[in-house]
């Protein structure tokens, strides 16, 4: 086989058991893309965890009336620590992972182009994390004042001035910000060369597997919309330290520069969460359909239209700030426009799920949530880009109904059919399908219990944010619902993890490809070896390991 | 995916001696020294300086690692092949799919073979656009004594300010009106067309049932849930027999005129074996697989 030389040396299963301390420094000082992309899942995990119980709070103090379970000043820190660190530290993180970890192997390649930078942008990042999570002791404990920060997650001027905001906690929330900007150019920037520089011989672009597609556009969208929100941090910076104005109302500055600054990667940045999430579903519907994508090519434009339109559409935020007709009008049809090459995408998937032999493992199970799930969240983001419509919702629970729906129906699911379907390859062992579609169906039942829910009370007029309301308003019973559905996602939730530890112990061994797939990350051993393939492949198709297979029908003689 | 040929030894970027051994870039602590340096700076802003002080030399003493890491020459370490082999091999094969056509030129599906032009479907949208303007303009007519107010309504979607606009206002000739209501319908026709032109070919079966009467009816339904909120005064004001009969109108004559146009081969043609392309055999071995049965593995659909 192409891939793999034979066995030459004994010390397969002669390793000798090493110390702790030999281990830990062996993950610490790694260059090599895997274990880098698996302490980016890790740490992802961890993070998810936290802000899953951050968000498990929020729901217990608005699941009755008049409650005070948390007090205000908590609360604010819960709702802008749980956004914070869901989009930088868990949602990237883990997509960056997935990303390290697939794409060396997917193009036939050892390693990233930048082994350190690779490694570098990994601890960065994470430090960040630590930093934004160590001002819930540094805050107070260090200067006596603030705490952890709660201005929420897009922080708007002028909020985060001295003024409003005493004390280092909005601090320590842009400099995590700044370290983790830094490292997501570095992982994008790894990515980008990556993909153009090392692709292994015969992976022409065209033949290129869609995820990888998929990440060169998202790390494109990095470049430009990173950067931005790194010049915010660095303007408001200046402002809390050295006296500048620049979003000083006061001064002749302008709040609503923050909001452009914010958005123009705010919005780009749903974009880049999503864009792996659909590079997965790339990736594990066709397997499980046993069909190949339908419409490749149409794939790789769309995905690339999504990249460049996702660039325009970021004041439909910013609707209610009073732009004028003509920029509502341009940012409405921009986001109207946006829908067409992602129902290009969803139609493909239905295509790809037309007439094939459809699998339903937990992976494929979370994959068809994910797209049905997707669809939705996609109308009511239409339904919010109308501007008289937004105007009415604007900062209501139904915004945050919607932008859940994105983040958890369709990302989270998407994540965890990634998870069941390239755990095998990176742990060795299958995940227990039993657990996993219990997992699948409760979480499912709690999804839609809390999101499908939450639309109503922003509909009756419930603000996001709001501490606490009076019993006479009616969000009580939607509210109880809701925070229901939350104690079903953490169970869901516990019941993967465990699922992760039992099966990296007990599970059945994997082998080199268990659902029997055609990318060339299942043409090596689960998991791979430190220098991925033995043997550069070659590839002459978009499905080399359907051509090994089938040598006598190979896809090469229809592409 | 090509197997190796004989002799072929362990390919890299860096040459190494030894054949059985694959060199990688050394694992090295320096990244994290300075990582962990620079958020030690920051993190000195929001403490003590002490901190910011201690990052700085772990910055200093991360790069200057770093730089050695890689100047002059690149750290490798040669690391051994120790990995069994690997064989690709399906539990599928296309055996069964091969019996249950035998008739069929090539083991899989060639999906489409035969398609429209996209100059087809714009003008089925031009032609199906011009075709609803007859019904919606005897609607004008009987209902409110003027060719102009469907069109008028049409365009009150977009005019803020004609929310609230009498019936008389809009049976009156308005400039941008007419301009507003014709990009609006035109732009809509020309989408639509296109649809059609795209997914007509998936529905070879009853295509003046399925274009003529399935489609407009979906899209009725489609828009009947949405237009409260896409245009609240066409929602108040909207006749939805006519806009039916309009719909139907539209999609007879899309439809028919889709249905017109020649078909174009597609690149998937190509793959077909000579003697059929050649025009020596039919094709129609193909097209009779192009009906979705229970695909598998074994008729792998492109």
């Amino acid at each position: 086989m192409a891939t793999h030389a034979p066995v030459t040396d004994s010390v397969v299963n002669s390793a000798p058991r090493r110390l702790v301390l030999e281990v830990l420094h062996d993950w610490v000082t790694t260059v090599d893309h895997k274990k880098i992309g698996l302490m980016y899942i890790g740490y992802a995990l961890i993070f998810l965890v936290i802000a899953g119980f951050e968000a498990l709070l929020m729901r217990v103090q608005l699941s009755i009336p008049n409650n005070h379970f948390v007090s205000p000043q908590v609360f604010n820190q819960l709702f802008t620590m749980h956004g914070t660190t869901m989009v930088f530290f868990v949602g990237m993180p883990v997509l960056f992972g997935f990303g390290n970890y697939l794409i060396p192997l997917m193009i036939g390649a050892r390693d990233m182009a930048f082994p350190r930078l690779n490694a570098f942008s990994f601890w960065i990042a994470s430090f960040g994390g630590l930093l934004l999570y160590f001002s819930y002791l540094g805050g107070s404990g260090l200067y006596g004042a603030g705490s952890a920060p709660d201005v929420g997650w897009f922080a708007y001027a002028p909020l985060t001035a001295h003024v409003f905001s005493p004390g280092h906690s909005t601090d320590y929330w842009t400099l995590a910000i700044l370290l983790s900007g830094i490292g997501s150019i570095g992982t994008a920037l790894n990515i980008v060369t990556t993909i153009i520089c090392m692709r292994c011989p015969g992976m022409k672009l065209n033949r290129m597997p869609l995820l990888v597609w998929l990440y060169l556009v998202m790390s494109c969208l990095v470049f430009v919309t990173v950067s931005p929100l790194t010049a915010a941090q660095i303007m408001l910076m200046l402002d809390r330290y050295l006296g500048s104005h620049f979003f000083d109302t006061q001064a002749g500055g302008s709040a609503v520069l923050w909001m452009h600054f914010f958005w123009i990667f705010g919005h780009p940045e749903v974009y880049v969460l999503i864009l792996p999430s659909f590079a997965f579903a790339n990736e594990i519907i066709p397997v499980y359909s046993r069909k190949a994508i339908f419409g490749y090519p149409a794939m790789v434009a769309a995905s690339v239209g999504i990249g460049f339109i996702s660039l325009s559409v970021w004041a439909h935020h910013m609707f209610t700030v009073g732009m004028g007709a003509g920029a509502n009008t341009f940012f409405t049809l921009a986001t109207m426009i946006i829908s067409v090459p992602t129902g290009i995408k969803i139609f493909n998937w239905l295509a790809t799920l037309w007439g094939g032999k459809i699998h339903f493992t937990a992976s494929m199970m979370f994959a068809v949530g994910f797209l049905f799930q997707f669809l939705i969240a996609g109308l009511t983001g239409i339904m919010l880009s109308v501007a008289p419509f937004d105007w009415q919702l604007s900062a209501s629970y139904f915004v945050v109904a919607h932008f859940h729906y994105v983040l958890v129906g369709a990302i989270l699911f998407i994540l965890f059919a990634a998870f069941y379907y390239w755990y095998p390859k990176m742990t060795g062992r299958l995940l227990s399908e039993k657990l996993g579609k219990w997992h699948f169906w409760i979480f499912l039942i709690g999804f839609h219990l809390t999101f499908d829910f939450m639309h109503i009370p922003g509909l009756e007029g419930m603000p996001r944010r709001i501490y606490t309301y009076e019993a006479d308003r009616g969000w009580m019973m939607w509210n109880m619902i809701v925070s229901s559905g939350a104690i079903f996602q953490t169970i869901g939730t516990l019941l993967f993890v465990y699922n992760m530890v039992w099966s990296f112990i007990k599970g059945p061994i994997a082998g080199p490809d268990p659902w029997d797939a055609w990318t060339l990350e299942w043409s090596t051993t689960s998991p791979p070896p430190h220098y991925n393939f033995a043997i550069i492949p070659t590839v002459e198709s978009r499905r080399p390991l359907w051509d090994l297979k089938h040598p006598d029908d190979p896809d090469s003689h229809y592409e | 995916m090509t197997e190796p040929g004989k002799g072929d030894a362990v390919q890299d970027e860096y040459p190494t001696s030894d054949p059985n051994a694959v060199l990688l870039p050394q694992p090295t602590a320096w990244p994290l020294v300075l990582a962990l340096g620079i958020s030690l700076i920051m993190a000195g802003m929001v403490t003590n300086v002490a901190v910011g002080i201690l990052g700085l030399l772990l910055s200093v003493a991360g790069s200057f690692g770093w730089f050695f890491q890689v100047l002059p020459h690149e750290a490798h370490e040669s690391v051994p092949v120790t990995g069994e082999e690997i064989r690709s091999v399906s539990t599928r094969t296309l055996m069964e799919r091969e019996h249950r056509h035998p008739e069929s030129a090539t083991p899989r599906k060639i999906l489409p073979v035969e398609t429209f032009r996209i100059t087809t479907g714009i003008r089925g949208g031009i032609a199906g656009g011009i075709a609803m303007i007859v019904p919606a303009t005897i609607f004008s007519l009987l209902k409110y004594h003027s060719i102009w107010y469907a069109m008028n309504l049409l365009a009150a979607g977009g005019f803020v300010s004609w929310a609230g606009a009498s019936d008389t206002f809009l049976s009156q000739f308005h400039l941008q009106g007419l301009l507003a209501g014709l990009l609006i319908h035109g732009l809509t026709s020309l989408l639509v067309g296109l649809l059609y032109g795209a997914m007509l070919p998936m529905f070879p079966r009853y295509p003046i049932v399925t274009a003529g009467f399935m489609a407009p009816l979906l899209f009725t339904g489609i828009l009947y849930s949405a237009l409260g909120i896409v245009s609240p005064i066409l929602n108040q004001r909207i006749d939805w027999f006519w806009f039916i009969m309009s719909q139907i109108a539209f999609g007879l004559v899309c439809g028919f005129v889709v249905n017109l146009q020649t078909r174009v081969r597609t690149p998937q043609f190509q793959a077909l074996p000579f003697a059929v392309r050649a025009g020596l055999h039919s094709d129609q071995d193909e097209r009779t697989h192009q009906t979705p049965t229970n695909t598998d593995e074994k008729g792998i659909s492109k």
